[in-house]
């Protein structure tokens, strides 16, 4: 399996200066207006929030009336938990991505046809030992897209057979015994794979500061 | 290896989801009794938080904000539908701490807490239990004192537990070993240690060796003369 591809070459949004966070200066943060129950708040959210959370989905469950379903049931988490937001150390965005990426996997997981779906985007060779293809859509402008450089250059650091682990446990929402027998690797390997990456992605991701404030 | 060394071992899988179905029950089932796992578990869950977005956006089809939004507001909140059951709840509750001393409620605080973290530990072991496919056990008795030793599997895990109980400990410059028997023979396998107050309790790998396990013993060995095949005093000797 090939790294990610690099990035588009065109500056990022961030590139030049310190990435601006969403909120306004002088204004209250998003979270805390969510907090509140401001309605203009969640609105903003989703705008803000949506492409993101909808790449993440569509590209795990490659169904896109599924992925709006599941996007939808974040944003009513979102709204229903927004009281217990002001406690959370949790950055904004992380949660959502989170909380989205859970119920892909949970969905992922209760699909019958999950695996002959796999297996025939692989016959037609649309997936790699990954299960998510990490496009390269134009969109070097959208807010967040300084985040997404840094977390795809992490990636990409990481040697080749712990990408593909992380691609198939973390976005593909495969157990690693499927994993060990995806790749014919014993099932010790694929988490010690999936657990060098993690210590070395914690290290590189932790000091990412969400960009939603 | 102690059961709990499983969980940090699958810390990394469980945050990616990797774990078996069961595996992630049993694991989520653990994180509600282990501060150590629950903060573990939480902080790499922060520090992996943007790795979701190594994932480009999607364009939303044209509408789709505005359709979320509606959505998502004109459904009443699960607080809201909530709220009268919730109200009443609280009243009682407030009505019921009322006649409750401080001093009172502390100490009987302080014992609940302690009784949880006994509870928490034994939970984790009967969870394993009640999973076994295969329990044996056999009483020992031995200079004066009775006890005994419990072989579980762990299907999780794919290993096996050991607790030996109520034995004193081994005589000087000796050891409890525990062996595995196999087609080929006997397999050295953990030593144990304990008094008549303290069962050891041990989680075991399956041997390297072709062929189903059959049985394991328990034996006396010296402590520093580690022969391949039993020498000392077989205590138990059990077959699955």
């Amino acid at each position: 399996m090939s790294p990610p591809p690099p990035r588009s070459s065109r500056p990022s949004a961030g590139a030049g200066s310190a990435p601006v966070p969403l909120a306004l200066a002088g204004q209250a943060s998003l979270r805390a207006r969510l907090v509140a129950r401001d309605e203009r708040a969640l609105v903003e959210l989703i705008e803000t929030a949506t492409p993101w959370l909808l790449g993440l989905v569509q590209s795990m469950l490659r169904d896109q009336d599924e992925a709006e379903e599941v996007v939808l049931e974040v944003f009513r988490i979102a709204w229903d938990r927004a009281a217990s937001l002001g406690g959370e150390h949790e950055g904004l965005m992380p949660w959502l991505l989170r909380i989205a990426r859970n119920r892909a996997i949970d969905r992922l997981r209760r699909r019958s046809r999950w695996r002959r779906k796999v297996e025939r985007a692989e016959a037609l060779g649309g997936v790699d030992s990954g299960t998510v293809q990490f496009r390269e859509p134009d969109e070097s402008a959208h807010p967040g897209w300084h985040v997404h450089e840094s977390v795809h250059s992490a990636l990409g650091a990481l040697p080749e057979e712990q990408q593909a682990v992380v691609r198939l446990a973390y976005f593909g929402g495969l157990t690693h015994s499927e994993i060990a027998r995806k790749l014919g690797i014993p099932m010790g390997t694929v988490k010690t794979r999936l657990r060098l990456a993690f210590d070395k992605l914690r290290v590189t991701l932790a000091p990412i500061q969400d960009w939603v404030r | 290896m102690t059961p709990h060394d499983w969980y940090v071992e699958n810390r990394a899988a469980y945050v990616a989801r990797a774990l078996e179905p069961r595996e992630e029950r049993l694991f989520a089932d653990h994180l509600g009794r282990c501060e150590e796992c629950a903060r573990e578990v939480a902080g790499l869950e922060r520090d992996l938080g943007p790795l979701p977005m190594a994932v480009a956006p999607a364009v939303p089809r044209p509408g789709l904000s505005h359709q979320l939004a509606d959505a998502v507001l004109r459904r009443p909140s699960w607080w809201q539908r909530a709220a009268p059951g919730l109200a009443a709840a609280a009243v009682i509750l407030a009505a019921g701490l009322g006649f409750r001393e401080r001093a009172a409620r502390s100490a009987a605080e302080a014992a609940l807490s302690q009784r949880d973290h006994q509870l928490a530990a034994l939970r984790d072991t009967l969870s394993i239990i009640r999973e076994a496919q295969h329990v044996v056990q056999q009483d020992i008795a031995m200079g004066g004192y009775k006890g005994g030793l419990v072989i579980f599997d762990d299907p999780v895990t794919h290993r096996w537990n050991v607790v030996m109980h109520g034995l004193p400990a081994a005589p000087a410059d000796s050891v409890y070993q525990f062996w595995f028997i196999t087609r080929t023979g006997m397999v050295r396998s953990v030593e144990l240690r304990c008094d008549s107050d303290h069962p050891a309790f041990a989680t075991v790998a399956m041997p390297d060796t072709p062929g189903p396990v059959m049985g394991a013993a328990l034996t006396v060995e010296p402590a520093l003369n580690r022969t391949p095949e039993p020498s000392g005093p077989m205590l138990a000797h059990v077959q699955f």
